[in-house]
């Protein structure tokens, strides 16, 4: 199941987030979505989710907008930014809400929380929580429809090394089974390691999109790629 | 939908604590009552003692403007969109589990009003009746507008998103608002608004002021509101950009 984006144009009042942007994410891979701040990456996963309006083009999940899914969360899950908690809720209560909602079983509740380890802070309220722990729960609620596709904003944030380390694994490991993985990211080094497929984006406009490989084919890194593609002063 | 509504409520603490200051005032409204003098043996008296159910509405009219700006507050709206991106869905489901949550609480605090009325009346010596179709619409009327009043807020909160900015809002214009207009235009037209509105409902005097509605006309215009602010919150949030 492919996330397709075409010709994704967003405008803000004045400010064009997005500009005729068009790339597909494969299935089976890792894909990092990179570009410098404000380069439309948070934008197009949220037209992506439903969230935003396009004010043109589209963004299709296995040929479907997100709001015409029949089960949006086991067919997508996603960890955005700007994704909060009730401070006075429960790690375990969170998750059993976003089950209802889904239609998920109440035992992927544990299920989730053993896999992002949190099962010990299951039953303690999300104020207690630190950055760490909250960006494993954001994944915990990501995961529970034990989505083909998963779309990640900066969800490495806040880890620590064995975290980060981890949460490569596993993201690695769900595109080995066939799952489609968008990670939006700053951090490249990371990104290297973690992503088969990049898509560079600055202004709002493609600035490269294929397997990683060609990107540093002459030895280059990535980093020196992205710098040069975004045109940033060297 | 419905199901995960419900377990917002009943996993999280703050909700409860707002629901529980209605009770309180009813009984601070009561004992007022009494205390300045209030005639137990009138029955009059006994219905307004009564009606204080009908300041419970306030409580959840706050309690509704959680449902949607709460979530804003703490972020918790993006989970909730992702769930649902179908968002008619998504509010019609606040709208029935926040509204009924709100006639639950009402229920409860009419039991009290009773609860405490009738104590106050067996300690003054009058005699409390429960019997009589005053007292029971009274009851009645008093936790319609719970109801229309937590649908009310449902639809304010979607419609502000900013929760302090709601409740400031909703507090200023009960305070205000509804208080200038009766001043300024008199009886005629102050009558349709809101408040006024539902102390027709509730039949209670508190407000003096302009002469109230018939019961039945209060209860029909505050569903109506309720209605207007249900249909506002469904057709605002669908449009619009989570930022």
């Amino acid at each position: 199941m492919e996330i397709e984006v075409r010709e994704l144009t967003k405008t803000f009042g004045p400010v064009t987030a997005v500009r005729n942007l068009s790339f597909t994410a494969p299935a089976g891979q890792v894909t990092g979505l990179i570009g410098p701040n404000g380069s439309g990456k948070t934008t197009t996963l949220r037209v992506a989710l439903g969230l935003v309006r396009p004010s043109a083009g589209t963004v299709l999940i296995g040929g479907a907008r997100y709001a015409e899914l029949r089960r949006p969360r086991r067919t997508a899950g996603a960890m955005l930014e700007a994704t909060g908690f009730h401070p006075g809720q429960r790690a375990r209560d969170h998750l059993r809400v976003l089950a209802a909602a889904a239609g998920v079983p109440d035992r992927r509740v544990g299920e989730v929380l053993a896999e992002v380890g949190l099962a010990d802070a299951a039953g303690r309220r999300i104020r207690g929580f630190s950055l760490g722990m909250r960006q494993r729960l954001g994944l915990a609620g990501a995961l529970l429809g034990d989505p083909p596709v998963l779309l990640l904003d900066e969800a490495a944030n806040g880890l620590d090394p064995a975290g980060i380390a981890w949460l490569r694994g596993l993201l690695r490991g769900l595109a080995a089974q066939g799952r489609t993985v968008v990670i939006a990211s700053h951090v490249l080094g990371e990104v290297a390691q973690t992503a088969g497929h990049v898509v560079i984006v600055s202004g709002g406009r493609l600035r490269f999109a294929g397997p990683l490989s060609e990107l540093a084919a002459d030895g280059g890194s990535l980093e020196s790629a992205f710098l040069r593609l975004t045109g940033a002063p060297a | 939908m419905v199901r995960s509504e419900f377990r917002k409520l009943t996993t999280a603490r703050s909700p409860w604590l707002l629901l529980a200051a209605g009770p309180l005032i009813v009984v601070a409204g009561v004992t007022g009552l009494v205390q300045s003098g209030g005639n137990v043996h009138d029955p009059a008296v006994q219905r307004q003692a009564l009606a204080h159910l009908g300041l419970a509405a306030v409580i959840t009219l706050l309690f509704g403007i959680v449902a949607v700006a709460g979530e804003y507050r703490h972020g918790t709206i993006t989970d909730t969109y992702l769930s649902c991106p179908d968002r008619r869905r998504m509010i019609a489901a606040k709208l029935a589990v926040y509204g009924l949550a709100g006639a639950a609480a009402g229920l409860v605090t009419a039991g009290i009003a009773v609860g405490v009325t009738a104590a106050w009346w067996a300690a003054k010596g009058g005699s409390f009746r429960l019997s009589g179709s005053d007292t029971w619409l009274t009851l009645a009327g008093g936790l319609a507008a719970c109801f229309a009043f937590a649908v009310i807020g449902v639809g304010l909160g979607a419609l502000i998103r900013n929760l302090a900015g709601a409740v400031a809002i909703a507090l200023a214009w009960i305070a205000l608002i509804e208080g200038i207009v009766g001043q300024i235009t008199g009886s005629g037209l102050a009558r349709w608004l809101p408040f006024y509105a539902s102390e027709a409902l509730d039949r209670s005097d508190i407000g003096g002021g302009p002469h109230l509605l018939p019961q039945w006309a209060g209860g029909l215009v505050l569903l109506g509101y309720a209605a207007a602010f249900a249909a506002a919150a469904v057709l605002t949030t669908l449009r619009r950009d989570v930022t």
